[in-house]
């Protein structure tokens, strides 16, 4: 009987390895490899040896500093407008119910449907110069506004429109924690709506706002189309300048060493990521 | 003096009737039960008096005072829900004093009330506790000390210790009512079991599909059941169908004596029944004797195979399969549309010996 129960428990732990063992060799293969190889090769050169000549130049260079700052920049503020833009429309959808509620998901969910590219282009064709809202103005004989197109503005707006989705999905997970009936034992109390949010929900969702900030950041901070197509040329962005390097100036070398830098900072935010889940999890048990 | 009156309240979800036409008028210091099956509206109720929903129809006062579209939090109303809704992030004291806070109480009074209701609850000593390193009971003491340490016009109480086991449940019920006497507090108390409703209340508001069936002592709900829904669900009760007609009712092969004709629903607790000798008249064959030790109940059948339950002395034992007289004391008639009829039979029949356990 026991030597059953063993060989059934040892029977679970083998599928249970198997289970792992396909995406773990992928993550392997296809990340921690090519990353792997990336570190070393910006600091080993066969022949020569170890140098970190590479990197120096990456933080002694006032345009890949530029370029750094910038994503911070953008990567920062576009998390954050993110999140400010996507808590409202979530506290909406987790407390009310009907067709309007279904009505408000749906077109908050709508950017999830919609390739980058048409977003850039669409964002061109309605807020670039001579687009839909010029022609508005023009016509109603105001005076033009200046384009947020190919200033680090155009970025950030397409950015925020292209990653509200996700950033609301998370939110609303988040929220699911939060008991209607602990909302209305505080209504009950007396609280207000600002008190609400800022005593009761706010300190039960803290996690899934650091969770959703983590996974913001980690996109933003690589992100190349949206910045490519709508941001400004210089300084530009983290993604767009690895892509020139590399194609353009034909230098793998510093390209990788951006890619590593790169890396770095979203392995840091990655941290962060790990840290959250770990203490919500403590605190859901 | 804190009384409720609510006038034609009424509450449609779309096209979804929770609530109909209701008028109730509940005393200062009274503690009422609304007590109904799920979807009976009862809950749809509460939340209708303490602002959490808007009625369709109607008014609601408090004190004289019409609150009818006044939110929860200008209500002189604090509710206890089921799932406790502690927020689990503040400790014990900081829950309690959440009410208090928001009302801008100097520090030492809060730290003073918080303490003083803890007391009453039993859970002196405990403020610096999370939620999370409590028991389910004291979660729920703690809900019942964060609304009462506002001091609230009316206690509106939310199937409290529906996530409760049995024997906890019955010491909070017993706890609550004795805080409420203590408090003289107005109290609306939503179950649907009818033992806690029948244990703890003044009067009991029997709901059913968003009307109300009857209103009443719980005394008075048992004995006299104004519906068969009322009958039904207040206690055991063997509810059989039957015809009215030649001064007698007639229902699953019983006959027993009834003013009126047509069809009818004829209502007997179980402890109305009493057991005779077989030659004794109304025979029914036992399909299974239950024993709870402070009585005894008998499933049994009537010559037509109608279940009929027969509670009776916990001494007495039969055996599945016998043949036992039984003996009518007291039934009710239902008819639509018409006042229940209740009759009662003024023959005392002995049954045989008990027989006892060896």
């Amino acid at each position: 009987m026991i030597a059953a129960l063993r060989s059934g428990a040892m029977g679970g732990r083998l599928s249970g390895l198997l289970l792992v063992a396909l995406p773990v060799a992928l993550l392997i293969w296809l990340v921690l490899w090519p990353v792997l190889q990336a570190m070393v090769g910006t600091v080993y050169f066969p022949g020569t040896g170890f140098s970190i000549a590479s990197y120096t130049y990456f933080f002694t260079d006032a345009y890949s500093l530029r370029n750094l700052w910038l994503t911070l920049w953008v990567t920062a503020l576009t998390s954050v407008l993110r999140v400010v833009v996507a808590m409202p429309i979530a506290l909406y959808l987790r407390f009310r119910t009907g067709s309007i509620a279904a009505l408000v998901q749906a077109l908050a969910l709508f950017p999830m449907f919609v390739p980058s590219v048409l977003v850039a282009y669409a964002f061109i064709r309605v807020l670039g110069p001579n687009g839909i809202v010029d022609t508005v103005l023009v016509a109603l004989h105001l005076p033009k506004l200046m384009s947020p197109y190919l200033t680090p503005a155009g970025p950030i707006i397409g950015l925020v429109w292209d990653g509200l989705p996700l950033t609301l999905l998370l939110l609303l997970s988040g929220l699911g924690r939060v008991s209607i009936a602990s909302v209305d034992a505080a209504r009950d109390l007396g609280a207000g709506s600002w008190t609400l949010f800022t005593r009761i929900i706010l300190p039960r969702i803290q996690s899934s706002i650091i969770v959703t900030l983590a996974f913001n950041v980690l996109g933003l901070f690589s992100a190349f189309t949206l910045p490519f197509l709508l941001g400004p040329a210089s300084p530009e962005m983290m993604g767009p300048y690895m892509q020139r390097t590399f194609s353009d100036n034909a230098d793998p070398l510093n390209a990788t060493t951006q890619a590593v830098i790169t890396f770095a900072f979203c392995a840091a935010f990655g941290l962060i990521y790990v840290r959250a889940i770990a203490k919500g999890r403590k605190g859901t048990a | 003096m804190a009384q409720v009156r609510l006038t034609g309240i009424a509450k449609a979800f779309g096209k979804v009737t929770a609530l109909d036409a209701m008028d109730l008028v509940i005393d200062d210091g009274e503690l009422v039960c609304l007590l109904g099956p799920s979807g009976s509206g009862k809950s749809t109720l509460l939340r209708v008096i303490g602002g959490f929903e808007t009625p369709s129809e109607g008014t609601i006062a408090i004190d004289g005072v019409d609150v009818t579209h006044l939110p929860p939090e200008r209500r002189p109303t604090a509710m206890v829900f089921q799932s406790h809704a502690l927020w689990s992030h503040m400790t014990v004291h900081g829950n309690i004093a959440f009410g208090l806070k928001l009302r801008r109480l100097p520090r030492t009074e809060i730290r003073e009330r918080v303490e003083k209701v803890l007391d009453l609850v039993g859970l002196a000593g405990y403020g610096a506790r999370l939620p999370s390193q409590l028991s389910g009971g004291q979660q729920q003491r703690v809900a019942l000390a964060r609304s009462l340490v506002i001091e609230p016009k009316i206690l509106l109480l939310d199937e409290p210790f529906a996530s409760l086991d049995q024997h906890l449940r019955e010491r909070l019920r017993d706890e609550v009512r004795d805080i409420q006497q203590r408090l003289g507090i107005t109290a609306v108390f939503v179950t649907h079991g009818q033992d806690e409703a029948l244990a703890i209340s003044d009067r009991i508001v029997v709901l059913a599909d968003g009307r109300m069936q009857q209103v009443g002592r719980p005394g008075e709900i048992y004995a006299e059941p104004k519906t068969a829904f009322v009958a039904g669900f207040i206690g055991a009760m063997n509810m059989l169908d039957g015809t009215l007609a030649e001064g007698e009712v007639v229902a699953g092969g019983l006959r027993l004596a009834a003013e009126g004709a047509g069809p009818a629903r004829l209502a007997i607790r179980p402890e109305d029944i009493a057991l005779t000798e077989p030659e004794d008249g109304r025979t029914v064959t036992v399909r299974r004797m239950i024993d709870f030790g402070s009585h005894v109940v008998i499933d049994s059948a009537l010559a037509d195979g109608t279940h009929l339950r027969i509670q009776t002395d916990k001494t007495i034992r039969v055996e599945a399969g016998e043949r036992v007289g039984i003996h009518v004391e007291q039934w009710t008639v239902f008819r639509d549309g018409e006042a229940p009829s209740r009759y009662r039979s003024d023959t005392v029949r002995p049954f045989r010996e008990v027989r006892r356990y060896a």
